[in-house]
Formats: structure tokens, C-alpha cells, sequence
């Protein structure tokens, strides 16, 4: 407990010292209108959680990502877990993932908007596609690394395949899967943003766009620390979930 | 009529450079409840004869029996127990991963939990069922292992150099309690060393192995030694020269 308001009162240390180094660095180094201090920033951004501006932006973009995430997940898993177990479905897969893999999502926006139009459709669309290769590749790397001394254990102990498969591939894989989730997650914050900076209605991305146009920089600025913020809590929740789930057995994760 | 029985056995691997012969003309016949060491340099084949007795790996040659049914892939009836520790589930606590077989075998959970904390006392760590096994010294994982094995009632015990990565005081303290625990679950059991003396203060058998490539047994010494054993004592020493004589030639060979 005294370790946790430790590591809290390191993190909110961290943080003023950010803004104050921001601050500083604007008031005396850069001078310009274009580079504003961090008061004005939130004094900005007071005023547009005030007028339920900000929290609508960060919602619209924010469950996109968690319905983008939720399904190249879903779909991500079962598709790694069989790569992994199966050379035959591995041979005939691995041209998809490393054919894709390399076409980043950002690239994809274009016949996103022409297949999906610039509604949610789009969006869910390309986070999927950001987030499904990551956990492909992931969940079959760990279902790879199972050591094989845990298998010819199970064997020893007479397992059947399927609970060789149950009982040891799958949760040894977890930890992978955490991670990968993790990394998919950092990818969706690049995507969505990218997407909603082309062709959307809402969103911190829209948000960011519209701000250019009008030449609000605090808003410009309430948006990026909005994305810094949200991303700092995304992945805090991830680490605490992968230690949950693996750090109890794993303490290096 | 023997337990086991191992007959002309030879295992050649075939990769890309060329052929390997691991083990040739391996015959042996284990006795039910006989504790029976297999001793020989690296390289000599033991633990690929470990490997095709505990059907992970088929033989090229030859025919393994147990019972007199051929042994072509692992069962339960042949419990393993590994060099390394790699092979408990490290997301399972120590009473869970006893209790594996039970599970794999479909057994109701409070008579796993019950087999399980008998066992986890046979191997003197009653009251650890809640560890996992970071938590554990690896001598504990090894006391966990053989406590895994033994819990599946299996009809014969391999075990590959289970405290070869021990030090040796930990070495000691394991093989005296090895012999307890074999005396009172009353198992047969295949043990693979390369340590002269853990052999001598085990086995009731020890079969020294010519180096390899084509690993064969090149002698059985028989070990008429009470329990627990006095390494100190003459006899033991006797013993403990013989075997040396046999192994040090395969070492000075190279």
C-alpha cells in the first residue's frame, strides 16, 4: 500500500514537473502566440469540460478504439492460437498476416472512407485492422514459446491433445496476448487520431483539425494533453490487468 | 516377470547433417519396485533412453514393453520427473500443480485437493500448496515435481537428472529424501545421473553407459546396500570404485 501512494505521488511529481517545464519553456524560451503556456491550456480546457465539449470528443474517439480493440482482438486471438498450434494453418496464413502487416492502417483510411463512408463503420473498421495483426502475431509467438518440457509434462500426466491445448498452450499464452494487446492499444491511439483528422464528425482528431482551421491553439493543445492523458491511463490499466493475470506467477512481467 | 523391458533398442536421428545414432542395441529389463540408476557421461544416450521409455520420442529400433504392451507414446501409467523447472505450470500453485493429473483425469475437486496435500507432505512441504512456483527454491520445484508425478499413481517413475541443477548440499538433502519417499510409495523408478555417488546412494541397480554416439549399456552393477546408506562405509566405497572404474574409461576414452 505505502509502495502504491508512492508510485502515485511519482506519477502526479512526473506530471507537474511536465506542465512546469512546459510552462517555462513557453513564457521564457519560445515567446510566441503559436506555443501557448500551459495556464491558458487549461483555463481552455475548464471551459470546455464546462460546456460537455471535451468529454463528448474524448468519448467519440475513445469507444471507437474500444469497439475497433474489441474486435480485432476477438478475432485476433483465435487466429494467433492456430497459427500458432498448426504448421499447415500457419504455412497458409503467414502471407496474410506479413502481407497486411505491412500495410499500416493509416494507408487503409482511404478505401475505409470509400467502402464505410465517415461514420463509426470506418473507424471500428481500421481499428480492428490496426489492432488484429498485433495480436495474430503475438498470441502465436507465445504459443510457440511454451516450453516443451510443460507439454511432454502434461502428456506424462496424460493429457489428451485438446487438454494439452486447454489446459497448458492457453494460459502459458496469456501473458503474450496481454502484451500484445498492450502494443495494439498504442497503435489505435496513432490510427484513430489519423482517421478522425480526414474524414470524421467528431472526435479528439476532428477536434485537432477544426483547430488548425480556426488557428485555436489551446484547443489544439486541450486535445493533444487530452490524447497524452487518456493513452498514460489505457496502458496504466493494461499493466495493472497483465499483473493481475501473469505477475502473480510471472514477477517480471 | 519384468516391469519393463527394453529390447535391442537403438534411436538414430536424421537432420540435415547426416545421421545421428544416438543409442544402439540398448537391452534392459527393469524389476517391479527396483530403483534403477542409468549412469553415463553427456552425450551418451541416457536421457534419449529416458525419452523413448517416457514415449516421447519412438525408437528405430527395437521394442519397449510395459507390462508386456508396447510403450509407443506417454501415458499416465509412466510418470516423468525433468532435469530443469521449466516443466511446472507456473500459473498454478504448488497444490494445483500436484493435482494436475487428477484434473486431466477428471477427478472432482476436493479429492484432488485432498490427494494433493498428502502428497505436498510426502515431499516435506506441507503447508506450501498455496506457492506458486516463483516462489519456490528449486529444490522445492524438484520436491513439487516428483510430488506431481507420484500423485498421478503412475506404475513406474522416470526421472531425468532431476537434481543435476542443485547445489550440492540441496543434492544431498533430496536424494536422502528420494530414497524415503521411494521406500514408501513404493514405485519403480529409472534415474538418470551423471554422478557417480548420487548412483551409489540410490540405486539398487546401476547400469553404466558407454559414451556416445551409439550409447549401449556396457555393464549393470548390482548394489546390495541397506538403507539409508553410509557413504562413508566400506562397502559403499567398493561399490562406488567399481562404477568409477567403468566410467572412467568412457572418460578417458574421449
Amino acid at each position: 500500500m505505502r509502495e502504491r501512494v508512492k508510485i502515485v505521488a511519482g506519477y502526479l511529481a512526473g506530471f507537474a514537473l511536465l506542465f512546469l517545464v512546459w510552462h517555462l519553456a513557453a513564457v521564457f524560451v519560445v515567446k510566441s502566440a503559436l506555443f501557448p503556456s500551459p495556464i491558458p491550456v487549461f483555463v481552455r480546457a475548464q471551459w470546455l469540460i464546462e460546456e460537455n465539449i471535451l468529454q463528448e470528443q474524448v468519448w467519440a474517439s475513445l469507444r471507437r478504439i474500444l469497439q475497433g480493440f474489441a474486435l480485432g482482438t476477438a478475432l485476433g486471438i483465435p487466429i494467433g492460437l492456430a497459427i500458432g498450434s498448426f504448421k499447415p494453418v500457419r504455412v497458409l496464413l503467414e502471407p496474410w498476416t506479413e502481407f497486411f502487416r505491412f500495410i499500416p492502417a493509416v494507408a487503409m483510411i482511404t478505401v475505409a472512407v470509400i467502402w464505410f463512408g465517415i461514420g463509426e463503420e470506418s473507424k471500428i473498421f481500421l481499428i480492428a485492422y490496426t489492432t488484429i495483426f498485433v495480436i495474430i502475431i503475438s498470441t502465436a509467438a507465445g504459443v510457440g514459446a511454451v516450453e516443451r518440457n510443460k507439454i511432454r509434462a502434461a502428456q506424462a500426466l496424460g493429457a489428451s491433445r485438446f487438454q494439452v491445448f486447454a489446459l497448458v498452450a492457453l494460459p502459458a499464452t496469456v501473458p503474450f496476448i496481454l502484451t500484445g494487446m498492450r502494443l495494439a492499444m498504442a497503435n489505435s491511439f496513432v490510427t484513430i487520431v489519423a482517421a478522425e483528422l480526414i474524414a470524421s464528425n467528431d472526435g479528439l482528431g476532428k477536434m485537432l483539425w477544426d483547430a488548425r482551421l480556426f488557428m485555436e491553439i489551446n484547443d489544439i493543445f486541450v486535445a493533444l494533453v487530452a490524447l497524452g492523458l487518456l493513452g498514460f491511463a489505457t496502458d496504466r490499466c493494461f499493466r495493472l490487468a497483465i499483473r493481475a493475470f501473469a505477475g502473480r506467477y510471472n514477477p517480471t512481467m | 516377470m519384468a516391469l519393463v523391458s527394453l529390447e535391442v533398442v537403438g534411436k538414430t536421428y536424421r537432420g540435415r547433417s547426416g545421421a545421428y545414432e544416438a543409442v544402439r542395441d540398448f537391452s534392459l529389463e527393469l524389476a517391479e519396485g527396483e530403483f534403477f540408476c542409468l549412469l553415463g557421461t553427456s552425450g551418451c544416450g541416457k536421457t534419449t533412453v529416458l525419452n523413448m521409455l517416457a514415449g516421447f520420442e519412438a525408437p528405430t529400433a527395437g521394442r519397449i514393453t510395459l507390462d508386456g504392451r508396447p510403450v509407443s507414446k506417454p501415458a499416465a501409467e509412466r510418470g516423468v520427473v525433468f532435469q530443469g523447472t521449466d516443466s511446472l505450470y507456473d500459473w498454478l500453485n504448488a497444490r494445483d500443480n500436484i493435482a494436475f493429473g487428477l484434473r486431466l483425469a477428471g477427478v472432482g475437486r476436493a479429492e484432488r485437493r485432498a490427494v494433493a496435500e498428502r502428497f505436498l507432505a510426502l515431499v516435506g512441504l506441507a503447508g506450501a500448496g498455496d506457492k506458486h512456483p516463483a516462489e519456490l527454491s528449486g529444490g522445492m520445484k524438484q520436491r513439487i515435481q516428483i510430488a506431481r508425478a507420484l500423485a498421478n499413481n503412475p506404475r513406474m517413475l522416470l526421472m531425468d537428472e532431476p537434481f543435476g541443477a542443485l547445489d550440492a548440499m540441496t543434492r544431498n538433502i533430496l536424494q536422502a529424501e528420494l530414497t524415503r519417499i521411494w521406500q514408501e510409495a513404493r514405485k519403480t523408478v529409472l534415474f538418470i545421473t551423471h554422478d557417480i555417488e548420487e548412483a551409489c546412494a540410490l540405486a539398487t541397480r546401476i547400469g553404466v553407459m558407454k559414451r556416445g554416439p551409439g550409447g549401449t549399456l556396457k555393464t549393470v552393477v548390482p548394489v546390495d546396500l541397506p538403507f539409508p546408506r553410509d557413504r562413508t562405509s566400506d562397502a559403499f566405497m567398493a561399490i562406488f570404485r567399481h562404477v568409477h572404474a567403468a566410467i572412467r574409461e568412457e572418460i578417458v576414452a574421449v
